[in-house]
């Protein structure tokens, strides 16, 4: 018996046997697919929650607007 | 895309090399069966990524997760296992004279145990090689490794597994 013979009764011992492998594949497919982490995002990001920025917007102005009023030197009456 | 089409061609044609390569790896048919289930559910996962490539970067993805899940840590105590499993095989005492049969199966034993004393290197080079079927080419493709040392990694193994058969022989050639 040369060396290739035995090496090759070797790999028959321990390759995978066809239904094996068939049995093996089908658990596979039968898996559900889950999206990966790094996936691109399908929808559009959900709208913040809270106040409309225009309201903000307002308001900064008009706190503002109040701060250098009430820093404003008061005029004496001549 | 036809997911499972694109998977079985890809299952066809990778799944003996993989298991072959994981057999090297581990020195264990059942923790190769695992390893190499676990892979493809990995490219089953990602098919999408892997079918988009060329075929030998294909290869070059499927042996790159092949070698990441082998060095598992929970893998390796199984490999370890495994290997003393065949190790202590190959320690027990010379049989007695046998049939035909049994001869044969004790000479797959023995080649059994003298891939699984060779350097890890050698062992997955000679079990995709025999097991796996692959050219030089094509396992040095899978390793990231020129041809030429595959070709050395093989002919040290194939040495030591004729010697290892050299000792099995020796004994009832003195009777």
């Amino acid at each position: 018996m040369s060396l290739d013979d035995d090496l090759a009764a070797w790999a028959a011992s321990v390759r995978l046997p066809d239904a094996e492998a068939a049995a093996m594949f089908e658990r596979i497919v039968r898996t559900p697919v889950v999206t990966p982490p790094d996936a691109p995002v399908s929808s559009p990001p959900a709208a913040a929650a809270g106040l409309d920025p225009s309201w903000w917007r307002h308001f900064s102005a008009g706190f503002a607007a109040r701060m250098v009023a009430s820093n404003r030197p008061v005029r004496r009456a001549a | 895309m036809d997911r499972e089409a694109e998977f079985r061609r890809l299952y066809a044609a990778h799944r003996v090399a993989v298991h072959a390569y994981f057999t090297g790896r581990t020195a264990d048919r059942q923790s190769a069966a695992d390893l190499t289930q676990d892979l493809f559910l990995r490219v089953w996962q990602r098919l999408e990524t892997v079918a988009d490539l060329p075929a030998d970067r294909q290869r070059a993805w499927i042996f790159t997760v092949a070698r990441n899940l082998s060095v598992d840590a929970h893998r390796h105590q199984l490999t370890q296992a495994g290997t003393e499993q065949a190790l202590a095989l190959a320690r027990r005492d010379p049989p007695e004279p046998a049939s035909a049969p049994v001869i044969a199966a004790e000479r797959v034993a023995v080649v059994g145990a003298a891939i699984a004393r060779l350097p890890e290197q050698q062992r997955v080079t000679l079990a995709m090689a025999t097991a796996g079927q692959l050219t030089s080419a094509e396992i040095a493709a899978a390793l990231g490794v020129p041809a030429g040392t595959v070709r050395y990694r093989l002919s040290l193994a194939r040495r030591a597994v004729a010697a290892a058969l050299d000792r099995y022989d020796e004994p009832r050639e003195d009777q």
